[in-house]
């Protein structure tokens, strides 16, 4: 492991990205991990905000890779190199999200005295988030409840989102990686903060 | 600018991405607006709050771990896969494209007339599981009232020519096999039998010498034109110094029906019996030994073979045939 890792730490080195890729496509192994390598923090960065589990985003890691180095022969420089890895891994979060909704969304609905839909995910936080909104909230609860607010997007609207709030990619970026215009990222975009902006009220 | 639109215009610009003329309209409009200040200042404090969630960077285990699983799941890919980016690679490099000439000559070869060449082709050879160079000389040549030899299967490795003798279906090939080769050609032929001879000694894949040592073998057996100088020879080549056991046992299958007739296969079966260094070989040779139990040589070998032999099967064996034929005096 240790030569191979030599090897491709040179090629890594001297190879732009190109003909790394074409070494690559041309059966070299070698080759084939240093793409890896180069990629696979991006990867898992993604997959691990997305998901909010190691072993997914683990899953996630191999099921793109895998992919990558299946199709690698597909791969005709028409687009980047970076976007073309990272379609496949939004393809695959995307797959993931839509899962996730189908397990959960039967959680109940509950209404409360004025008639309005309480979110029960958060009810069942932590009571001082409601009562003394002053207050300085519990980091991590926080960061829990927006979590549970992400998980309430539709798995376009939180996957733009992600890629636009934490990951900072460009819409038009984001447009070619869903396979979409610009334009249309862009109203997602808009009707994600919008949801979540609904669903965070009241925690000023 | 209404407001509908302008709400959707801040969240654009809110993360940095409306165009440098319609920022400048927006804050026109904001500033007059405070329906749309507050706006702004909740889409502001929503990406402060979304930050409670913030991003972190793998750990390393994770990032080990996940590379470990990949490397593994790569690694137990399927072989087909290898060998269609060996194949591959194989089409990209032109070196290795100086064996299509091969392929190139062998077709011409076909274009012998009347001669003992014909169109044919000859028998499938398996060359495709290995990646190893193999180097055989073939010379193609017509048969009756050629005053050219037979050709001389010494190895050559790792040269590649043609040699097309003018105005004439002659050729002559020299290739190096790095490519696999696909011919037929019927068993008749003498010079398929040439070439299955030279495979039998040349060919580093003992699959390819089985082969080919299988099919003169069961010529041999079946009575077809099994002369002594030829295919009788390679197989009792391949007994004596093929490398390989299968091979040697086909070879000494394929010589049995001989053992009665030919003195120097009998005499090659002995030699097996008692040098080889296979136990089934031995046995075999024993039981091919049978119709010529009694002459006096094969006794000899015996009695050596139940004294000496490591295997005490076939020293027992050994024994039970020398008791079972009287002594010829």
């Amino acid at each position: 492991m240790d030569g191979r890792k030599s090897a491709e730490e040179r090629m890594q080195a001297r190879a732009p990205e190109m003909e790394l890729i074409r070494e690559a496509q041309a059966g070299s192994r070698a080759a084939f991990d240093a793409l890896v390598r180069q990629y696979e923090q991006q990867v898992l960065r993604l997959a691990l905000h997305l998901t909010g589990s190691e072993h997914d985003a683990e899953d996630i890691y191999q099921e793109a890779f895998l992919k990558a180095y299946r199709y690698l022969g597909n791969f005709r420089f028409e687009c980047s190199f970076y976007t073309w890895i990272y379609r496949i891994v939004t393809n695959l979060c995307l797959d993931q999200l839509r899962r996730r909704k189908t397990r959960r969304e039967d959680h109940a609905v509950v209404v409360n005295h004025s008639g309005e839909e309480m979110d029960v995910l958060a009810s069942v936080s932590d009571d001082r988030s409601f009562s003394n909104p002053g207050k300085e909230l519990d980091r991590k609860l926080l960061g829990e409840r927006i979590q549970a607010a992400l998980e309430k997007l539709t798995p376009r609207e939180r996957m733009v989102f992600e890629l636009k709030h934490y990951q900072g990619l460009r819409l038009r970026t984001i447009g070619e990686m869903l396979n979409t215009t610009e334009e249309t990222a862009k109203n997602t975009l808009f009707r994600a903060t919008k949801k979540l902006r609904t669903q965070l009220a009241g925690l000023r | 600018m209404n407001c509908e639109l302008a709400h959707e215009r801040i969240v654009t610009a809110a993360y940095g991405e409306l165009a440098d003329e319609q920022t400048h309209e927006l804050e026109r409009h904001v500033d007059g607006c405070p329906e749309c200040r507050k706006e702004r200042e909740q889409l502001l404090a929503l990406k402060v709050l979304a930050d409670a969630y913030p991003v972190v960077e793998p750990e390393a285990n994770l990032i080990a771990r996940s590379r470990l699983r990949l490397e593994e799941a790569l690694d137990a890919l399927p072989p087909k896969r290898w060998f269609e980016r060996l194949g591959q690679r194989l089409r990209n490099n032109f070196a290795s494209l100086q064996a299509a000439p091969v392929a190139a000559c062998l077709l011409v070869a076909m274009g012998v007339g009347a001669g003992s060449l014909g169109g044919y082709k000859v028998a499938e050879n398996r060359a495709a599981h290995q990646m190893a160079a193999q180097a055989a000389r073939i010379q193609a040549q017509p048969a009756a009232g050629s005053t050219a030899g037979v050709a001389d299967p010494a190895e050559i490795a790792n040269i590649s020519s043609i040699v097309r003798q003018p105005n004439s279906h002659m050729v002559e090939v020299r290739y190096n096999q790095m490519v696999p080769q696909r011919i037929e050609g019927s068993l008749d032929d003498p010079a398929i039998r040439q070439l299955l001879m030279l495979a039998s000694e040349n060919s580093a894949s003992a699959g390819v010498r089985d082969d080919s040592v299988g099919l003169m073998a069961a010529e041999c057996r079946a009575g077809h034109s099994c002369q002594a100088q030829g295919i009788r020879d390679a197989l009792m080549v391949a007994l004596r110094y093929d490398k390989n056991a299968g091979v040697r046992e086909k070879a000494l299958e394929g010589l049995e029906p001989y053992v009665a007739q030919d003195v120097r296969v009998r005499d090659a079966v002995l030699e097996a019996l008692m040098n080889d260094g296979d136990p089934h070989i031995r046995t075999a040779a024993i039981n091919i030994l049978e119709p010529v139990e009694a002459d006096t040589s094969v006794r000899q070998v015996l009695h050596s073979v139940a004294n000496t032999d490591q295997n005490p099967y076939i020293r027992t064996v050994s024994r039970q045939v020398l008791s079972r034929v009287p002594e010829i005096q």
